[in-house]
């Protein structure tokens, strides 16, 4: 049903322009920032704390846009959307499925870094 | 263009027409009137047919004409004032530096 | 692909508390050639913004310590009148919550997945529009500071009008008026002057157009007026010498609406001539009402040589109200734009008994009409009411130099001859010569008058030979003006010489004036007798008896075509009663 790419590739290839040097530096903060993320994001939901997990999967979802995440910055605007409305089920069955993407996206980045 | 120029046919009298408001605003348009369009010009008309004011610059300007025109040697008809119009032409006594019909 | 040329090079702000976003934003920005400072959150974002004072601020919506909304009505409040665009960083797709960003002081968004091409064209659009209110408001200041100085400027160039163009005897008890200080600069001029032998002169003008133009315009009126009126000139000569003057200095197109008057209490008659100005009205104490239209060209226009100041006479009793109004009074607008008009003036006036000042009534009226205080500022209005005695008299010329200096014998003699008798009016020249007498300057009213007599007595009974008794009746009075006329420009080998002496004593002096025509003389006798018999009207000898109430002495030769007066003056504070000589 989603059928945006894991990691798409022009978008990256802007990026390594645009960050030249910096390059792999982004990548990195950008792995460690999502893991801290999906870290929030467990805490909030056992915090039940739903606001707290909204805001996260909200930032989670820009920066994942602005990397070129599409497919994992479109579950990031589901989980928004099911914490803010409070729907912990769907909150419960999103969150493996966003973790596995970002182990996808985590994956493809650590190769185009090799490359 | 508030101010509209024709010639005549044997192209000797030049009739200058003011629309509207004949005041500072008025200056350049009437101004071009004359000085633009005056080629082989001997006579010119002001046409007042459809002036609703004249103030005192306007006389002004008709000054200006008079002396783009000859001064004392200048002929030029005013003609179709309005009461409003006719009536500032008269306090300033123009009758005698214009014929004013 | 999006290092496309770099623009102009800005400091810009960043708030955004995602590490990444900031990193990825940060590089775009600088290698678009601007310089860069980012933070995490939007209370430290506040902080930079006042200290580094950045061009512009981009600001992430969610961030910890204080959100980018409430960073962004800060922002906007410190930078006051500076235009600091302030945009969005969001991946919002709520468009209430987007709206919401832009009550708050947001200017535009930049969505997420940042694009360079996007930036820089958002960028390149809002330094536009910053530039652009820089500029403006760099130009309101400027044209803020210009007009303050502009103002500072009129008003000392107004003190300076007011020392030429002082008030004159605008303050005499019996006349009113109305004239906002700055009017000059309106182009509308009032101004009152006393004559050396009584009465006075007034003159209501106004100039095409406004501002400086006009008030310089009005600088040599002033001065022709009030010095020429001093000397005695007469208001055909003032107004003669006014409009070649301004037709010299004005461009064409630029003239002088003018009401000029002569008033002459003691003969109880008013001389005017209008050029331009609305009618002019004179109200009789019961009621009666005489419009003085406008019956020439404006001052300014006609060449020296086609232009003619001839003046209307009026006789006027006290009670009787002159009434001048400028252009201002009639185009006076209410709310409605319906301006007050002649018929509304006129309405006024038949109305108004006389006992108020018709400047106050009109000021009054007109002031209702338009229902603006403010809007009076434009008019320029006077009246005047004749009275039984001269307002002003004596106050013509200011003493201040010692009374014993200047010239103290001396002889003269002025010969006017033929045609020049009628063009000519030697009055000013001759009390110009006896005005050099210190002493004598308190005296030119008196001095004028019987020089004026005794010219006036030579020209038109002496060689012109018309009877005084003519002036009985208004139209006794037409045909003696136009007889004169007449016999003047047939004036052939006739001529009226002045001999004038002084002599100084200790305490004042003694000035003998000797006034000979080639007429064929009077007789003598009859005149004087006439002048004699006091307590009933006489309507010819009143000249005769004026230079006996004011001289020590007047006699005539034989023949009746020599008059000879003389004149005792004293200093003020020497007390002694007798002449000096």
């Amino acid at each position: 049903m989603n059928n945006k790419p894991h990691l798409d590739e022009e978008a990256l290839a802007e990026l390594r322009d645009v960050m030249e040097d910096e390059f792999g530096i982004l990548i990195q903060t950008y792995i460690s920032d999502s893991r801290e993320r999906i870290q929030a994001l467990h805490q909030a939901l056992s915090d039940n704390d739903q606001d707290a997990f909204a805001k996260t999967a909200h930032s989670f979802k820009g920066s994942s846009i602005n990397i070129g995440a599409a497919r994992l910055g479109d579950l990031c605007l589901e989980a928004e959307k099911a914490g803010r409305e409070g729907r912990l089920d769907d909150v419960r069955k999103l969150l493996p499925e966003l973790e596995s993407e970002f182990a996808t996206v985590r994956h493809l980045m650590e190769d185009s870094l090799l490359a | 263009m508030p101010v509209h120029t024709r010639r005549s046919d044997d192209g000797e009298t030049l009739i200058i027409a003011i629309q509207g408001r004949f005041d500072f605003s008025t200056h350049q348009a009437f101004r071009d009137a004359y000085e633009k369009n005056g080629s082989g010009v001997r006579r010119w008309v002001v046409d007042m047919s459809d002036t609703t004011y004249l103030d005192s610059s306007a006389l002004g300007m008709l000054l200006l004409l008079r002396d783009h025109a000859g001064g004392d040697d200048a002929d030029i008809v005013i003609e179709n004032c309005n009461s409003d119009v006719r009536r500032i032409l008269t306090i300033s006594n123009f009758e005698q530096l214009f014929s004013i019909r | 692909m999006s290092n496309v040329g770099h623009a102009r090079a800005l400091r810009l702000l960043i708030a955004d508390d995602s590490r990444t976003d900031r990193l990825i934003l940060q590089a775009m920005l600088r290698r678009q050639g601007h310089e860069v400072r980012a933070t995490s959150n939007g209370q430290e974002a506040v902080e930079l913004f006042a200290s580094w004072r950045p061009d512009m601020v981009l600001l992430d919506v969610m961030m910890p310590r204080m959100d980018g909304m409430e960073a962004a009505r800060r922002i906007k409040a410190m930078a006051g009148e500076i235009l600091v665009p302030v945009i969005f960083l969001t991946s919002l797709s709520d468009a209430g919550a987007l709206a919401q960003c832009l009550e708050s002081g947001g200017d535009d968004f930049l969505p997420k997945p940042y694009n360079s091409v996007i930036i820089e064209a958002k960028l390149g659009a809002f330094d536009r529009m910053r530039r652009m209110h820089e500029t403006l408001t760099g130009q309101r200041d400027h044209i803020r500071e210009r007009n303050q100085q502009l103002v500072r400027e009129q008003e000392t160039a107004r003190r300076v009008f007011d020392n030429i163009a002082h008030t004159g005897c605008l303050d005499a008890p019996n006349i009113r008026f109305h004239a906002s200080p700055m009017s000059v600069f309106n182009g509308d001029i009032l101004f009152a002057c006393p004559r050396p032998a009584g009465g006075m002169h007034l003159l209501v003008g106004d100039f095409t157009g406004h501002g400086l133009p006009a008030a310089i315009g009005a600088l040599p009126v002033a001065e022709i007026f009030y010095g020429m009126t001093s000397k005695g000139f007469s208001g055909g000569d003032v107004l003669r010498e006014l409009n070649q003057k301004l037709v010299r200095i004005l461009p064409t197109g630029m003239f002088c609406c003018a009401f000029f008057v002569e008033v002459d209490f003691r003969r109880g008659m008013l001389r005017v001539w209008n050029g331009g100005l609305p009618d002019g009205f004179l109200v009789r104490s019961d009621g009666e009402k005489e419009a003085l239209a406008s019956r020439h060209l404006p001052l300014g226009v006609l060449k020296p040589e086609r232009f003619a100041a001839p003046m209307v006479e009026y006789g006027a009793r006290p009670g009787d109200q002159l009434l001048l109004v400028t252009d201002g009074v009639l185009e006076a607008t209410n709310s409605e734009g319906c301006p007050y008009g002649e018929e509304r003036l006129a309405a006024i006036l038949a109305q108004e008994t006389g006992n108020r000042s018709l400047s106050d009534v009109v000021l009054e009226e007109v002031g209702a009409f338009i229902g603006d205080a403010k809007g009076t500022d434009d008019l320029t209005i006077l009246s005047l009411c004749m009275t039984e005695q001269d307002p002003v008299v004596g106050r013509a010329v200011v003493v201040s130099q010692s009374a014993l200096t200047g010239p103290g014998h001396w002889a003269c003699s002025y010969e006017v001859e033929n045609g020049t008798l009628g063009t000519f009016n030697p009055l000013p020249l001759l009390l110009h010569v006896c005005m050099a007498v210190s002493g004598l300057r308190q005296h030119s009213g008196e001095i004028y008058t019987i020089l004026s007599e005794l010219y006036t007595n030579a020209l038109e009974h002496g060689i012109l030979g018309l009877p005084s008794a003519w002036k009985i009746s208004p139209e006794g009075f037409s045909r003696y003006y136009a007889e004169r006329e007449k016999r003047l420009a047939a004036v052939e080998g006739h001529a009226i010489r002045f001999e004038l002496s002084h002599r100084l004593g200790s305490t004042g002096g003694r000035l003998i004036i000797r006034c000979i025509d080639t007429g064929p003389g009077f007789d003598t006798g009859k005149i004087l007798k006439q002048a004699d018999d006091t307590g009933t009207v006489r309507y010819a000898g009143r000249g005769i008896e004026l230079i006996r109430e004011l001289s020590s002495a007047l006699s005539y030769s034989k023949q009746g075509n020599q008059a000879e007066v003389v004149y005792d003056w004293q200093l003020a504070d020497s007390g002694s009663g007798t002449a000096p000589v």
